[in-house]
């Protein structure tokens, strides 16, 4: 594991990923074991079709039956919790990623060795995609078996395409937070950046959703194309997937010439 | 000379962090098999200089080469022939010594293990504990071995001795005689006056930014400025001593003279030696007054 800089940094996160791992499974299992009792309660559906449209739409646009499984799933997993884990973790990972070895100052063994600098921008970001990936695997297992152990009708396609998305909109705001310790190596700066502008688009899509003069400008928010689609009703849709990844090889391109560019001051 | 006997070579080196400045103007040649002191106080520009050597950071103006390569450009190749090591040095710490000295080994393609182990017994280095648990002077024997394992043609050290024991001092300045002796060219930077006189043939000094002198280290001595105090076992007469070359400030306080002494001891102690003499302490210039001969005496009789 202390090859190169990529299995380094994946040998440093891997307690990490596994505790990141550990919660999504059992955050995914225990939802599913709490399906069959809410599937019986029909008179949810009752009350939540009497919510304001507000606070429907703070459960996200998936929830037309709350005890069917893609409802449940939509509403309780994939509106709110899984995109938020993983948005900690994708956020945490990218601003640690260079401006954390910056600023312990251990960032000089790194750029004394003879590699060029952007490998070391590569490696870094190939871990965080890849913890992602790793997590979005779990996560998705984690729930798949649950579901094919108590027969629960839900396309397992059709979750492991929200799990994607989830981890798509995840990687937006890590590599954006990524990109930021690119730019200046501040670890606490770059979080505060990408965290803030994740609770400023979510208001914004929610809003978006309510207010008439916001809704023209949802589309600015990574919120709104990861959960305007419905995936777990319809389906990944190609171009709001598109946006997301755009997003992410954008902030990922900038973070190279960023760091290749910039003073290294400790 | 050679152009390849010139292992590093700055001309009107200047770097601006902003409005502040780093350093200004530096023009530094250090030779193939040397061992060059690049001296100065904290905050002078040591590190700013290092840095733009090793392409951390870019220079304002003014041109920076290493084995008479441009530093921005070749820094990959430069970095192979370089060991360094960083001033302010952290470690990662979740790892042992052992797997620190594997992985940056691995950046670089691979080690002679061996050496590294022979090193590794010479400093005493526990290489299989946590780097967490070591002490200061540990993990600093553990970033100069980082530096020496591959048995770089240029090493360059940033404030080496930092927190170093005395014996392990000697160690490393033994390291830093074979080094020499084998060709290799070593560049360390340093605040301390004596530790640079015991092993480096040349001197820079740095001060606010500015490269104040070039010297070999004889010639250092010869206006090194030292303060005196000797105890007599009688009272004795100032007269005496006025007039005894290079000495300065005479404070005589009956059987007691302070003095300070430019260059050589030997008027002096000479002088001294008419009377009983039951003490002398000379106390190691500091950094700073050196810097002010520089500035004072440097400037009227130097030149």
């Amino acid at each position: 594991m202390l090859n190169n800089i990529f299995l380094k940094t994946l040998r440093d996160q891997s307690r990490s990923l596994l505790m990141w791992g550990t919660y999504l499974v059992a955050l995914a299992v225990l939802m599913a074991l709490f399906f069959p009792t809410i599937s019986h309660m029909t008179a949810f559906n009752q009350y939540l079709s009497q919510l304001p449209a507000g606070m429907k739409e703070m459960f996200g646009s998936g929830i037309v039956d709350y005890t069917s499984p893609t409802g449940y799933f939509s509403t309780e997993l994939f509106s709110m919790m899984v995109p938020l884990l993983l948005l900690v973790f994708g956020i945490g990972f990218g601003a640690n990623a260079i401006a954390g070895d910056e600023e312990k100052g251990t960032l000089g063994f790194l750029l004394a060795s003879p590699l060029p600098r952007w490998r070391v921008v590569v490696a870094k970001f190939g871990v965080m995609t890849l913890g992602m990936v790793l997590l979005g695997l779990f996560f998705w297992a984690g729930l798949g078996i649950t579901v094919l152990a108590m027969h629960i009708n839900i396309s397992l396609l059709k979750l492991a395409e929200a799990t994607l998305g989830a981890g798509l909109l995840a990687l937006v705001f890590g590599s954006l937070s990524f990109l930021s310790g690119c730019i200046k190596g501040n670890k606490g700066m770059s979080m505060g950046i990408a965290s803030g502008l994740a609770v400023l688009t979510y208001l914004l899509n929610t809003l978006g959703g309510l207010v008439n003069g916001l809704k023209d400008y949802r589309f600015l928010s990574p919120f709104y194309h990861y959960l305007e689609p419905d995936t777990l009703n319809n389906g990944l849709s190609p171009l709001h997937i598109l946006v997301l990844s755009g997003l992410i090889i954008v902030f990922f391109a900038f973070s190279i010439p960023a760091f290749v560019r910039r003073d290294i001051t400790r | 000379m050679n152009k390849n006997d010139i292992i590093i070579n700055t001309s009107k080196l200047t770097k601006y962090y902003g409005k502040q400045l780093g350093i200004e103007d530096v023009n530094l040649e250090v030779k193939r098999g040397e061992v060059f002191g690049y001296l100065g106080p904290n905050g002078s520009g040591k590190t700013t200089t290092i840095r733009v050597l090793l392409d951390f950071i870019r220079p304002t103006r003014g041109s920076a080469m290493v084995f008479d390569l441009e530093a921005r450009q070749s820094s990959v190749e430069i970095h192979r022939r370089v060991g360094y090591l960083n001033g302010e040095l952290a470690l990662w710490e979740n790892m042992t010594g052992e797997d620190l000295l594997k992985y940056l080994g691995n950046l670089r393609g691979g080690l002679d293990w061996k050496y590294v182990k022979e090193l590794a017994a010479r400093f005493q280095c526990d290489l299989p504990r946590r780097i967490q648990g070591l002490s200061l002077g540990n993990k600093q024997k553990l970033g100069l071995l980082q530096a020496f394992m591959h048995k770089p043609e240029l090493l360059i050290l940033d404030e080496p001795t930092n927190g170093l024991d005395p014996l392990m001092q000697h160690q490393f300045y033994d390291l830093l005689t074979e080094t020499k002796k084998e060709g290799r060219t070593v560049f360390l930077s340093s605040h301390i006056l004596p530790e640079v006189e015991k092993v480096c043939d040349r001197v820079g000094i740095i001060r606010q930014g500015k490269l104040v002198t070039v010297e070999t280290i004889e010639k250092l001595k010869s206006h090194s400025v030292r303060k005196l105090e000797i105890h007599f076992a009688r009272t004795i007469p100032k007269d005496k001593f006025v007039n005894v070359p290079g000495v300065l400030d005479i404070i005589v306080q009956d059987s007691s003279l302070t003095c300070t002494v430019v260059g050589s001891l030997d008027a002096l102690v000479k002088a001294a030696a008419q009377f009983e003499v039951i003490n002398i302490i000379s106390h190691e210039p500091a950094l700073e007054e050196i810097f002010l001969t520089y500035y004072n005496e440097g400037i009227n009789h130097v030149k």
